[in-house]
């Protein structure tokens, strides 16, 4: 209501005001429960790709162990089945063997006798004596595995697999086969993980490691050392959990995971112990954004589509608030105001004035002053220059009181030739100048086009004012009081105005 | 006399090891990639064989043209060479090897600048029937002849068991609690790495227990610089009785200061050689061995294998480890480390 006032029509801008104000609630309320639902869904992820890579990890370490299991499967039945033939001439069963090796999935194979004579080419000879396989072969129970190494025949990375066996009348030996570490990378190979998942062979007392899977393209089949290629780069506050983690696989402890962060990234980190490779561990490391990075996308679309929804709906309030407003405003000024000079009508000017007395009222603020005001002889008007020329006389007149009381005052064609306006804040001395500036100003209305059409017509009026709250303390009172003005104006020749006075009006 | 021919060796070797013995790394020429040069005097009628090198600028590499060199005049075939100045600069060597092609190379000696970029062009050139013998790198593919290489890993090994060697010749006992420092080039080189893991694969079962790694291990980045840096903090160690570099740098580095703060107490096992590592072996006070490749008869025996190939022998292996001689007081005046020291 306080600054209703100002304007006029109160309603209005008290409705503009609270739409604005509910719209911001609206944004606020939706913002809110936007971040919320999203600040849950982080939580929810960070929740879930803890358990997932840590499980992820441990299923890629038991696919491992299970395919080097069939592998060496395969050679505990070549040697069930060599040891059941009996041979005696190893040097030509190893001929034999050798020769159908090709295209086999092993490069190589080879017979270690109970006097340890290898038989071997030159070059797996050399092998042998540079690698340590002789150590390796007599760890077989029933099978032993080697570390891969750099064959001389292929070139490329390769590991050896050693399977006991008997031979010439119950000796015992070893029967090896030696794969490309590439059998190896292709158990590790996951594909909806490729260039995320990294795996290694790890040797617990050296700390060496292996690449079999990761995005390093360089790196596959190539030895480092876990100190430099994964411990180094961890966040030093993941230092300790790292070392512990480690801890456990030089305690010889089947499997263990840890979690740590490298520039912000978190990865989960398993091992698992390699079934007949010795003081050898697979590990796995995945970060975690691996696995949330289809959720992530999903989030990302569910985020967009509820900012397009928002930002929708609050444009949808807006034009809608508009239409509505633009609509009201027709209608309201259909039933508030007068069609011929735009002036509040009598029932608007009424309920406004009555309001804003009663805000006065409350307030003990200043007063206010009611003009009552006849065009003098308007009938005169119609009768000599014609109704078009009484209609111009009459919007003129109540453009001339706009621009005399602008905003201080509320004007209202109240009918036919009467306006009544209530000025605002305006004492008596206020009101009677804009009263003889309303004079020069009507004056100066014309009923015609052309000049010489009008001939000595000059406009006048006749107005009675009573104030607010000194006359009266309500409108019809006021009304009246401004009535019996105006009456006494007119019964004294009109063109004048005059204020109420309790005795009787006075010129 | 043997003394004074030992130390005319060194002060020679010195010599020719100054173009990488400048502070920090050795500078990249920012030259274009030259065309084939003949290495010696081409004749009608000879086998003609093409060697590409990593760096022409490199000390190292002048040691692989210089065997190819002498293998062209001893098994009597013309060699011509070219090369990259930028060890990454893979796709100059792509081209180069396509001109090799058009120039009509009956066999091509390729160190390759990257293992995998240029596996396609290595298969292509395999498939065309023309011998590929690849020199110092491995590539990522079957589809060459031999690589002729040090196999890093053993190499690592190698200076772990000097290492052990020279402890335990200092007097050091196994029940005594020392600390060994260890030292990089760059962390993501292939044959750093494979040093490294050597290293530890030989010392995780061969030191005694009480001797232990210092888990900070440091690195250089092949300055020569920070490598002094690293090398005087590792020094602080209290317990530090050995320090192993795995790459020249590093070795350089550890030498340097060792000599500047008279640290006679510590073993010096590194890489490659240099005036820092020879000064530091042939002073009887100190205890420092380094270990040596031996590229020169990588690009020797390249040419002859390639001349083999050429005539249609087929080659028993795909991988020649080169292996690596170790320096050091005792060994220096063996013929097999002079005659290497010599190709270096």
């Amino acid at each position: 209501m306080m600054k209703a006032r100002n304007l006029g029509i109160p309603q209005e801008i008290s409705k503009h005001f609270s739409f604005i104000k509910m719209l911001v609630i609206y944004l606020l309320i939706c913002g809110a429960g936007v971040s919320l639902l999203l600040a849950s869904f982080d939580g929810l992820i960070r929740n879930n790709n803890k358990k997932l890579t840590g499980d992820v990890c441990r299923l890629v370490t038991e696919k491992m162990n299970n395919s080097i299991g069939r592998i060496s499967g395969s050679a505990e039945n070549m040697a069930a089945l060599l040891s059941a033939q009996d041979h005696y001439d190893l040097q030509e069963l190893y001929e034999i063997l050798s020769q159908d090796s090709v295209g086999s999935e092993y490069v190589s194979i080879g017979f270690i006798d109970a006097d340890d004579h290898i038989y071997a080419s030159s070059s797996e000879l050399g092998e042998f004596e540079k690698w340590g396989l002789l150590d390796i072969a007599r760890l077989a129970d029933p099978v032993s595995i080697s570390a891969p190494y750099r064959s001389g025949k292929t070139g490329q990375p390769v590991f050896t697999m050693f399977v006991d066996y008997t031979y010439g009348g119950g000796k015992q030996g070893y029967l090896f086969l030696t794969y490309p570490l590439k059998e190896i990378q292709k158990m590790a190979y996951t594909e909806s993980l490729t260039g995320d998942a990294e795996i290694w062979l790890m040797e617990a007392d050296s700390d060496n490691i292996i690449q079999c899977a990761g995005p390093n393209r360089y790196a596959l089949g190539m030895w480092d050392n876990a100190l430099i290629a994964i411990r180094k780069p961890i966040d030093a506050k993941y230092q300790k959990a790292y070392e512990d983690w480690k801890n456990r696989m030089n305690a010889g402890e089947e499997s263990a995971g840890v979690t740590y962060k490298i520039h912000g990234e978190t990865y989960t980190q398993v091992y698992s112990k390699i079934n007949f490779m010795h003081g050898w561990y697979v590990v796995v490391r995945i970060p975690d954004s691996a696995l949330s990075s289809a959720i992530q996308q999903f989030r990302t679309s569910v985020s967009i589509f509820l900012g397009i929804l928002l930002i929708a709906t609050a444009v949808m309030f807006v034009v809608f608030h508009r239409r509505e407003a633009k609509e009201k405003k027709v209608l309201e000024n259909l039933s508030i105001r007068d069609p011929l000079t735009s002036a509040l009508n009598r029932r608007a000017f009424d309920f406004t004035v009555d309001q804003y007395l009663g805000y006065l009222g409350k307030t003990l603020k200043n007063e206010a002053a009611l003009l009552f005001m006849d065009v003098d002889y308007f009938k005169r008007v119609n009768d000599r220059f014609g109704h078009e020329a009484g209609d111009r006389i009459l919007t003129g007149f109540s453009a001339a009181l706009k621009e005399v009381f602008g905003d201080e005052g509320y004007i209202s064609r109240y009918g036919g030739d009467e306006f009544v306006v209530l000025v605002r804040n305006g004492d008596q001395e206020q009101v009677s100048r804009k009263l003889e500036l309303l004079q020069k100003k009507a004056a100066q209305i014309r009923p015609c086009d052309k000049e010489e059409e009008c001939g000595d017509f000059v406009l006048t009026f006749s107005c009675g004012a009573a104030l607010y709250p000194k006359d009266a303390d309500n409108l019809n009172s006021l009304k009246e009081r401004a009535d019996d003005a105006l009456y006494i104006v007119k019964e004294n020749g009109r063109n004048g105005f005059g204020w109420y006075r309790k005795e009787k009006a006075t010129l | 006399m043997k003394r004074i021919t030992a130390f005319l060796a060194s002060v020679l070797l010195c010599f020719s090891l100054s173009g990488c013995s400048g502070n920090g790394k050795e500078e990249q020429n920012p030259a274009s990639t030259p065309g084939f040069e003949p290495l010696n005097q081409v004749e009608e009628g000879r086998k003609n064989i093409y060697l590409i090198v990593k760096n022409l600028d490199s000390s190292y590499w002048k040691v692989i043209i210089d065997g190819a060199r002498d293998g062209g005049e001893f098994f009597d075939c013309n060699v011509y060479c070219s090369g990259t100045y930028v060890e990454t600069d893979w796709q100059e060597q792509k081209r180069l090897l396509d001109d090799a092609l058009a120039a009509g190379a009956d066999a091509v000696l390729l160190a390759p600048d990257d293992s995998v970029m240029l596996s396609e062009k290595i298969d292509e050139i395999y498939q065309k029937g023309i011998p590929i013998v690849l020199l110092d790198t491995i590539a990522n593919t079957d589809s060459y002849d031999v690589c002729y290489m040090t196999d890093n890993l053993m190499a690592g090994q190698r200076a772990a068991q000097e290492m052990l060697s020279q402890l335990k010749q200092s007097g050091v006992a196994d029940s005594d609690s020392i600390q060994i420092g260890l030292q990089l080039g760059a962390a993501s080189s292939q044959t750093i790495s494979e040093r490294l893991a050597g290293f530890f694969k030989y010392w995780s079962k061969n030191a005694p227990e009480s001797w232990e790694i210092i888990s900070d291990i440091k690195c250089n980045d092949g300055y020569l610089d920070k490598a002094v840096e690293c090398a005087e903090e590792l020094l602080e160690y209290p317990n530090l009785r050995g320090v192993f570099g795995t790459n020249n740098s590093s070795t350089r580095g550890f030498a340097r200061v060792v000599r500047e703060q008279e640290r006679t107490d510590i073993v010096v096992v590194g890489f490659d050689y240099s005036d820092d590592i020879a000064t530091l072996i042939n002073d009887e006070a100190y205890r420092a061995s380094t270990i040596l490749q031996k590229q020169y008869y990588m690009s020797y025996s390249g040419v002859e294998t390639a001349l083999k190939l050429i005539s249609g022998e087929e080659m028993p292996v795909k991988f020649v480890d080169m292996g690596v001689i170790v320096v050091n007081k005792d060994t220096i005046q063996q013929a097999e480390v002079q005659e290497t020291l010599i190709h270096n």
